[in-house]
């Protein structure tokens, strides 16, 4: 065994070397920017989804997608991006209506209906991607943790007969856009909604419309973004941005802001880390991300852990 | 009585279908086994599942081994998890072991059961204190800190799987099978491991079961009376790392909870006791096993993981449509039969009050008359009396003097039966009126709504109640007779 | 006159929650054959009183002693009601799975129960006029039946100190009857009971000592001499409109009694 498994840390291989040639500059540029977009737009979303308590449903969606993502390679025989993208939003939204069916008119606690429902869709996209994903080039890792390695190696896009981009990187940069857009226009609506539904009702807002409108911009940009991080490490993305911003900032918009500094950070940071470490980019980010909460857990100034000390000392004694 | 006085889990109602299962392992262990490879591509369907049943094949039974420790132990894990509403702990422990498995695996340098076992334990254990920690230090909610558990555990554990993956002895290790499950590389160690951690289950089970029950349901209470509620959380949690920890080779990261929640959520369906329920439980499990597997067996591409996951649930699926007291489909039926049952006494009802507005001398009533006092169309009306027919609670007569008879029936009569259930359903209505009215100090006019529900399930007990509290009464608020049980039994008299 | 220790026996209890003081200086001695009803306004540290007497929040200052022993030690003694929401109601366990959990002292660890326990928890279910609801699940009940369940439970203990975190909470008036009969009848055989009580027009009815709880301890002894219109003002804030409030709500009380007597008879 001649390799350490942690290797030595080179900081010009691995912070000045990939962006020493202009192809290899721009090659990395999209790995970066791909990331960028998928931290930024989950974080968005994902802010709403953790005030909402639905974080776990996002992780079912992310899985329930499989299923649907299955049939579309299938029955297209290509891996084309609306098909794609219809399938597998229909199937996570089949998921959470599921889910939410069996919450209510079954005698199954709530968490047994979600854990339940989402495991049995995913591995039923399993199965139909055993039966018939070797026609559609799929590989099976690749949906657990990506392969943004490989973006810019993606089919370009071509619109009008310009060629803009990698695919993936354009489907991202749109749906990007539409949560922007999304949230900027709804914000009050989705504001209300998520603190005080009793209010919400009274404002005579349509609850389960906007329900219904944040899941389906959920599973957009899960759908968008598994290609990059797999479905398990956009739940990471959902989560890690609003929770880490949570210990600095209390009012939301601050929060939502807060998105964009830490997607830079994330991005960067793992592909560095990556690049050090030769591990997956995406696994590589969600570490970024957790060292950062942790780090913000300790300084926050918003009830972290420093701030609390003489209350933490008490705390340890009595758990 | 007695039934109460029983124990709740007889030892020997449990040794009843423990003792085959346990010679049944010993006999696949003992017996010797053909080294026939898999895969013999020119068997029939028939050929393959005989040579499945017969357990002949070694790595047939090394297979069904696994799948039925499994779903063993992963049932009765289960069973313990869905009921403390921990099903998601489950999902989020299986995938915080997977830095540990990545550990296990370096510290070994090669893919040791025992060593991946501990390794896997003490990430599981890191992260189960993780999520405590957040808990009660941080605002954050359980459900995103199971969020942030699960994905920063798993995106280091795949970190370091992809950097084993590259290094020179990683490629071959069969390591990133850990994510989708592989059921063909299990060894004998991998059994072992699955053999001890089912077995630990098992004693849990039944020496710490009331220990066990009371700091699930009452964790206060049981603290009061001197248990040490922590350590048996820690307990749970350790061998729930276990049975996770086994099952990954089998069925892989994602489908492990799927294993914990699914069979555990179907016998929570089937039964209210938690003894009953941990057995379902495991033997669901054990089911869904060795007929996942069986089916995987037959065809080819089949992954084993994911079939054992859909053969649980549609055993979930038939229960919840099915099962006699919980199902949606019995639920359904019961309350359709119930409203055409509310429906036919009320025409029924009608029927009575029209012969009484007649004072009783006519037995005949006609189907217009019977229309505008339900305040229905004709063709409804018409509906209405034709299941009565049906049901034989009425007979129908064309009217006098009609040579031909007509196509629709235009006057009924009451047949014995109906009459007797007229009778029933008027005197409920009219003696709920009377005891709200007196009893409950109703005013006379609120009541009438109340009973017209309360008529059609009043039960015969709560009715003689009744009537002795008010001392056999013949009126009802409004002046009308009340029927009495002479009445009914004596039929209807002109 | 016995050197016995007394059932219960605080001094200079003191529990504050992150720098915030709940409970200050409480001292109190509970004799035998007692029954001490602790009143006071929400908020004011009674249910943390009974949960710190258990040694289920620490405290900061003085100590506890149950029959000369701190708590930890005389486990089996002493008996626990404690407000109904650390229940999960949804588990798979019947009434008579329940009540049964009382004589898990008794079992040991390891140890299956055996008749004679069973024999005991139908009995008191019998007592609470629970039996014919053995082997229904605890979730399937009325508010005041689950009460009595629990009730039931902590007979089974066979305890000679109990702690009751307002079990008169949310009942029918019926089964607030039975339970007042069960607790005197535990009384009369020589028990302790310290009860958290809500209701204040009751309180001088049903107990013969009373701790007035306000953070500090107000008051303590026997019903004459605390139930006093100075002492209840000074428990609640001084507001005088709550007294007079709850005066009339005594005396209106005894008539509404009598017009419930006779519904409830029917049931």
């Amino acid at each position: 065994m001649k390799e350490p498994f942690i290797r030595d840390f080179d900081p010009i291989d691995t912070f000045v070397t990939p962006w020493a040639t202009a192809a290899d500059a721009a090659w990395n540029g999209q790995i970066v920017l791909m990331g960028f977009l998928v931290c930024l737009s989950c974080g968005l979303v994902g802010a709403f989804i953790v005030v909402r308590r639905l974080a776990l449903m996002g992780d079912a969606i992310s899985h329930g997608i499989l299923p649907g993502l299955a049939l579309a390679f299938i029955v297209m025989q290509s891996r084309a991006l609306l098909p794609m993208f219809f399938g597998a939003c229909i199937a996570g939204l089949l998921c959470s209506a599921c889910i939410e069916w069996l919450q209510r008119k079954s005698i199954l606690k709530p968490d047994a209906a979600l854990g339940l429902t989402f495991t049995s869709f995913f591995a039923l996209g399993v199965l139909l991607i055993s039966l018939h994903g070797s026609n559609a080039h799929i590989d099976p890792d690749c949906l657990l943790y990506g392969e943004i390695g490989l973006i810019p190696l993606a089919e370009n896009l071509s619109i009008a007969g310009f060629e803009i981009g990698s695919r993936p990187l354009i489907s991202m940069l749109a749906i990007t856009i539409l949560v922007i857009l999304a949230l900027t226009i709804f914000y009050r609506q989705l504001l209300v909604s998520s603190f005080d539904l009793t209010l919400a009702k009274t404002l005579g807002l349509r609850i389960n419309l906007i329900h219904f409108g944040l899941m389906l911009l959920l599973a957009l940009t899960i759908v968008s973004a598994f290609e990059a991080v797999g479905v398990i490490l956009v739940v990471s993305m959902l989560i890690f941005p609003s929770v880490t911003a949570a210990f600095f900032f209390t009012r939301m918009p601050a929060i939502l802001l807060c998105s964009i500094p830490l997607s830079v950070i994330y991005s960067f940071g793992g592909f560095f880390l990556a690049r050090w470490l030769d591990c997956s980019i995406a696994g590589a980010m969600v570490l970024v991300a957790f060292l950062c909460f942790v780090c913000a857990w300790v300084i926050g100034s918003q009830g972290g852990l420093l701030q609390r000390a003489p209350y933490l000392r008490r705390a340890v004694a009595e758990s | 009585m007695n039934a109460i006085y029983s124990n709740p889990i007889p030892v020997r109602g449990w040794s009843i279908p423990l003792v085959p299962f346990a010679l049944g392992c010993i006999a696949l262990f003992a017996l010797p086994a053909h080294g026939e490879q898999i895969g013999g591509t020119n068997d029939g369907l028939l050929e393959r599942s005989l040579r499945f049943l017969s357990l002949s094949d070694g790595s047939v039974r090394m297979v069904v081994m696994g799948t039925l420790l499994m779903g063993f132990g992963c049932g009765i894990m289960g069973g313990h998890i869905v009921t403390r509403r921990l099903s998601l702990f489950g999902d989020t422990l299986s995938h915080a072991v997977l830095p540990g498995v990545a550990v296990g695996f370096l510290w070994s340098q090669s893919k040791d059961s025992w060593a991946i076992l501990i390794g896997a334990t003490l990430a599981g254990f890191l992260g189960v204190a993780l999520i405590s920690m957040i808990r009660k230090t941080t605002r954050i909610r359980q459900d995103s800190a199971l969020g942030l558990v699960l994905s920063g555990f798993y995106a280091f554990g795949i970190c370091m799987l992809t950097r084993i993956q590259k290094m020179e002895f990683g490629n071959q290790s069969g390591i990133d099978k850990y994510l989708f499950g592989q059921v063909v590389g299990l060894s004998e160690s991998d059994l072992w491991t699955m053999l001890l951690s089912c077995a630990l289950i098992l004693l849990l089970t039944v020496f710490l079961y009331k220990e066990m029950l009371v700091t699930g349901f009452d964790s206060d209470f049981a603290r009061s009376i001197g248990l040490p509620v922590e350590f048996l959380q820690y307990l749970l949690w350790l061998l729930l790392a276990f049975s996770v920890i086994t099952s990954l080779q089998v069925v892989g990261v994602v489908l492990v909870s799927a294993l914990l929640v699914i069979p555990a959520a179907t016998a929570s369906l089937m039964t209210e006791k938690m003894d009953r329920l941990l057995f379902c439980s495991a033997l669901l499990g054990c089911a869904a096993g060795v007929i996942g597997s069986f089916i995987s067996f037959l065809g080819s591409h089949l992954p084993t993981g994911p079939l054992i996951v859909l053969v649980s649930a549609a055993f979930f699926l038939v229960t919840l449509l099915f099962h006699p007291r919980t199902g949606l489909l019995p639920q359904w039926l019961s309350s359709r039969d119930r409203d055409r049952r509310i429906l036919r006494e009320n025409t029924l009802k009608a029927a009575y009050q029209e012969l009484e507005a007649m004072d009783f001398k006519q037995e005949i009533v006609p189907v217009s008359q019977l229309a505008s006092r339900r305040r229905i169309s004709m063709p409804q009306a018409y509906r209405e009396v034709e299941s009565l027919v049906t049901k034989k609670f009425v007979t129908i007569h064309s009217p006098p003097g009609d040579a031909s008879p007509s196509l629709q029936p235009v006057m009924l009569s009451l047949t014995p039966k109906g009459w007797e259930t007229a009778c029933r359903i008027v005197r409920n209505h009219r003696l709920w009126e009377l005891y709200l009215t007196n009893e409950a100090r109703y005013a006379p006019d609120h009541v009438h709504e109340d009973a017209e529900k309360i008529e059609h399930v009043l039960g015969e007990e709560t009715v003689r109640r009744i009537e002795r509290i008010l001392s056999n009464p013949r009126r009802d608020p409004h002046g009308k007779l009340i029927p009495s049980q002479q009445d009914i039994e004596r039929g209807f008299v002109a | 006159m016995t050197d016995a220790p007394s059932p219960l026996e605080i001094h200079d209890l003191t529990v504050s929650y992150q720098r915030k003081p709940v409970l200050y200086g409480i001292d109190l001695v509970v004799g035998e054959g007692s029954l001490v009803g602790v009143i006071g306004p929400n908020g004011g540290g009674k249910s943390t009183l009974i949960k710190s007497i258990m040694g289920m929040i620490p405290h900061n200052g003085g100590w506890v002693k149950i029959f000369g022993k701190p708590p930890g030690k005389s486990c089996s003694r002493v008996g626990y009601v404690p407000q109904r929401e650390s229940v999960d109601w949804d588990f798979p366990v019947s009434v008579l799975d329940v009540v049964l959990m009382g004589r898990y002292n008794h079992a040991g660890w390891f140890r299956r129960l055996g008749k004679k326990d069973r024999r005991i928890a139908c009995e008191c279910l019998e007592k609470v006029n629970m039996l014919p609801f053995a082997d229904r699940q605890i979730g399937k009940l009325s508010g005041g039946q689950q009460q009595r369940v629990f009730l039931a439970r902590a007979l089974a203990q066979e305890s000679d100190l109990y702690l009751m975190d307002e079990p008169f909470a949310g009942v029918d008036a019926v089964t607030e009857k039975a339970i007042i009969e069960v607790l005197r009848e535990l009384k009369s055989q020589g028990k302790s009971l310290v009860v958290v009580h809500h209701d204040l027009s009751t309180a001088r009815e049903y107990f013969d000592q009373l701790v007035l709880l306000n953070m500090r301890l107000i008051a303590v002894g026997k019903v004459e001499d605390t139930f006093t219109r100075d002492l209840l003002q000074k428990t609640y804030g001084g507001r005088l409109t709550i007294f007079t409030e709850v005066a009339d709500q005594s005396a209106g009380i005894r008539e509404y009694d009598k017009e419930r007597r006779s519904v409830s008879s029917m049931e």
